[in-house]
């Protein structure tokens, strides 16, 4: 009689274990593995869903930042031809509308998103110095390049921790060599940002805000589709 | 005659001109674009004059980082006047630069460039189908909003995020109440009342770009239930009313039984020595004169001249003495103890033979002072139920040398005499009366050896007790309780 009860608790823990263990498995590989304490499991989508608002949040400051200087310096919207701008980063190849994004593989999307990344870090950091130095932008312009600045760097974290992520779980191929060595990304031609006016730069970082913005999108419902897509 | 000839002539002319004015065109301006998905976009313009001839216009454009000129895809899905980019003409990101020619037989005119990203030029169309639905509750009723995102856009690849907003209004105000609704393709409303009709509308964002046009009005009238509801409401209110009133009335008839059982009586304080039927009975002087003494007031002295005077016994009693005399000595000593260390230039009640003046009655009455933190001294006269000896007293007029005393002839009595406490082990400070001789003199017994020093110093006594190292005074006595009661003194002699 004991040895029966015995054996029936010992099939019930064996099936809660198993129970528990399969629920916490699903679409959750740890980060941090080292025990660490206060370190919380994110689950990939909550990840995709805070570096989706952090880019909002940059695209919105940047297109603050754009109407705010077009009213200063108000330059002639209607440029014949193609004597406008253009941006340190049009050598990198990214797609132009939704089809082409989605068709994209989603190794090469993370990756375009990382380049442009990692080349408007230097520029904004520039562009933050020049606008504390000129006493014509009132302190709240120049916060807001400050924290446009940080921003850029911070999502480049998250993205990368994103991609990493990933790359644990097998979702994409350990092929993004952003992660590696972020320089070898910038093209050797590229035009110099140093030779672009402000009001350029600011343009410029406003269209790949928000690009990086749709990319992160069509991303996320593609790997995650279910959570708010 | 050649005049008006030629006259004509000129009029006829201009008049032929003005009629068919055929010129080149005029200026035409491109008035703006918009795309209602960010996937396609389509631009409007305006035209200028037609020159008098059929005009056409025709849309240029050029793009970044595309070579050439290119002309408008679609000139007629939108409508007159405008351009139509569908999917594979749309390039996001990248700037257009547009332009318009009118041409006719006569000339050509070409708008001002714009330039556009697709971009920034983001409208979506007006939600659709928005329903109303109203849910009837107890309380309040609330209201039901539902819609769907415009046809066109695409939420499910997540390309765009659409953000929505709704206006409210009741009956025919023009008081629009706003309300975000975030993601959400539906909204509850609590506030709204009944016996109104409310009038809702929704528009749309996507991402960054501008909100679309209200939908169309819905409406919807809640109806007045409010009605219903009353008849039962006035019920319960009447019930409970008659209620109240019954437990008010049960409480009214009842109220001593009440008012016993809330506030019971509590008992009144017991004074010792003041008979309350006294009190009632109205022996005012006597009673007056014990409240007087019992309190800590200042003493009022005419009160004493014209009385007889009480003078405080402080004694112990023969019958208790033999019972327990160790426990009691022990708790005469903090009495005496207590008065000797406050009133040393007074003379202290325990060996009380100097009756000079009313100071002594003070003395008193602050003697009584430190006796209520140990005890307090009781008096009693004319009270039945203890029988007092009635003890008649002299005073003192003058202590001539060592063992001699004067008294006052103004006593009352004329047997005069001291009282002295009588005891077994008398203690040093009290004096025998000796021998009384006259009417007012006194002959004090000589004190023993150990005694002379005192005496040497002075004539009262006081200052041998005051020399006198805490030796206890047995002299007064304290019950157990902590009482002191007035003892018949034994007359002595």
């Amino acid at each position: 009689m004991p040895g029966t009860i015995r054996s029936v608790s010992l099939v019930w823990v064996v099936l809660l274990v198993c129970l528990s263990s399969r629920r916490t498995s699903v679409g959750a590989a740890p980060i941090c593995t080292n025990g660490q304490v206060g370190c919380h499991v994110l689950s990939l989508d909550n990840l995709f869903d805070r570096v989706i608002q952090h880019s909002a949040r940059m695209h919105g400051i940047s297109s603050d930042l754009h109407s705010e200087f077009e009213q200063y310096f108000l330059p002639s919207k209607n440029q014949i031809g193609r004597v406008g701008r253009i941006c340190h980063t049009s050598t990198i190849i990214t797609p132009n509308g939704k089809e082409n994004a989605q068709r994209m593989a989603r190794e090469q999307l993370t990756e375009v998103i990382l380049k442009l990344l990692i080349a408007w870090r230097d520029p904004l950091w520039h562009f933050h110095q020049s606008m504390a130095h000129h006493h014509d932008f009132n302190n709240f312009s120049s916060n807001k390049a400050l924290e446009m600045n940080d921003m850029v760097h911070e999502l480049r974290q998250g993205v990368e921790k994103v991609a990493e992520k990933m790359q644990v779980l097998g979702i994409i191929s350990n092929s993004v060599t952003s992660l590696a060595s972020p320089e070898v990304l910038l093209p050797s031609d590229s035009a110099d940002w140093r030779l672009m006016k402000d009001y350029d730069l600011l343009y410029c970082f406003r269209r790949d805000s928000n690009k990086v913005q749709n990319y992160l999108k069509i991303l996320k419902c593609r790997i995650v589709p279910d959570h708010g897509c | 005659m050649r005049r008006d000839l030629r006259g004509a002539l000129l009029l006829l002319l201009t008049a032929a001109v003005q009629s068919s004015s055929m010129s080149a065109p005029g200026k035409p301006v491109l008035l703006s674009c918009r795309s209602p998905e960010k996937e396609t976009f389509t631009c409007w313009w305006e035209p200028g004059s037609d020159g008098g001839l059929p005009t056409t216009h025709h849309l240029y454009y050029e793009r970044e980082r595309l070579e050439g000129t290119y002309e408008c895809p679609d000139y007629l899905s939108a409508g007159r006047n405008s351009c139509f980019f569908d999917k594979n003409h749309t390039s996001i990101w990248v700037d257009y630069y547009l332009t318009v020619m009118a041409s006719n037989a006569l000339g050509n005119a070409t708008s001002d460039p714009f330039k556009m990203d697709v971009m920034e030029i983001v409208k979506p169309d007006a939600p659709e189908n928005v329903t109303l639905r109203v849910e009837e509750r107890e309380a309040s009723p609330c209201l039901h909003v539902r819609w769907m995102p415009p046809s066109n856009t695409d939420t499910k690849s997540g390309w765009v995020t659409i953000k929505y907003e709704l206006r409210v209004k009741k009956d025919n105000s023009n008081n629009w109440k706003e309300y975000t609704s975030g993601t959400q393709t539906h909204f509850s409303l609590y506030s709204v009342s009944p016996g109104g009709v409310y009038t809702v509308q929704v528009r749309c964002l996507l991402d960054h770009g501008e909100w679309s046009e209200w939908s169309n009005t819905t409406f919807v009238k809640i109806s007045n239930y409010l009605q219903n509801e009353r008849p039962l409401s006035m019920l319960i209110s009447i019930l409970s009313a008659i209620l109240f009133i019954m437990a008010g009335l049960i409480l009214i008839a009842k109220r001593k039984s009440v008012k016993q059982w809330v506030l019971p009586p509590v008992p009144g304080p017991k004074i010792r020595g003041i008979n309350s039927q006294l009190l009632q009975s109205g022996g005012s002087d006597d009673v007056g004169n014990v409240l007087i003494i019992k309190q800590s007031f200042p003493p009022i002295y005419f009160v004493w001249e014209d009385q007889m005077e009480d003078y405080l016994i402080v004694t112990e009693n023969e019958d208790w003495l033999s019972s327990n005399s160790q426990k009691r000595k022990k708790s005469l000593i903090p009495a005496c103890f207590h008065f000797d260390s406050e009133i040393h230039s007074k003379e202290s009640p325990c060996h009380k033979n100097d009756w000079e003046k009313d100071e002594e009655i003070s003395q008193v009455d602050n003697n009584n002072k430190p006796f209520t933190n140990t005890g307090y001294v009781d008096f009693q006269r004319h009270v039945e139920n203890v029988d007092v000896k009635h003890v008649d007293y002299s005073r003192v007029k003058e202590v001539k040398s060592d063992n001699i005393l004067f008294l006052e002839k103004e006593k009352v009595q004329s047997s005069g005499y001291i009282h002295f406490q009588r005891q077994e082990g008398i203690p040093e400070d009290y004096s025998r009366v000796k021998e009384v001789e006259s009417d007012n003199l006194v002959v004090l017994q000589k004190q023993n050896a150990a005694d002379l020093s005192c005496k040497d110093e002075g004539n009262h006594y006081t200052d041998c007790a005051l020399h006198k190292p805490r030796k206890p005074h047995v002299c007064t006595e304290l019950s157990d309780s902590g009482y002191v009661d007035t003892i018949p003194a034994p007359p002595l002699m």
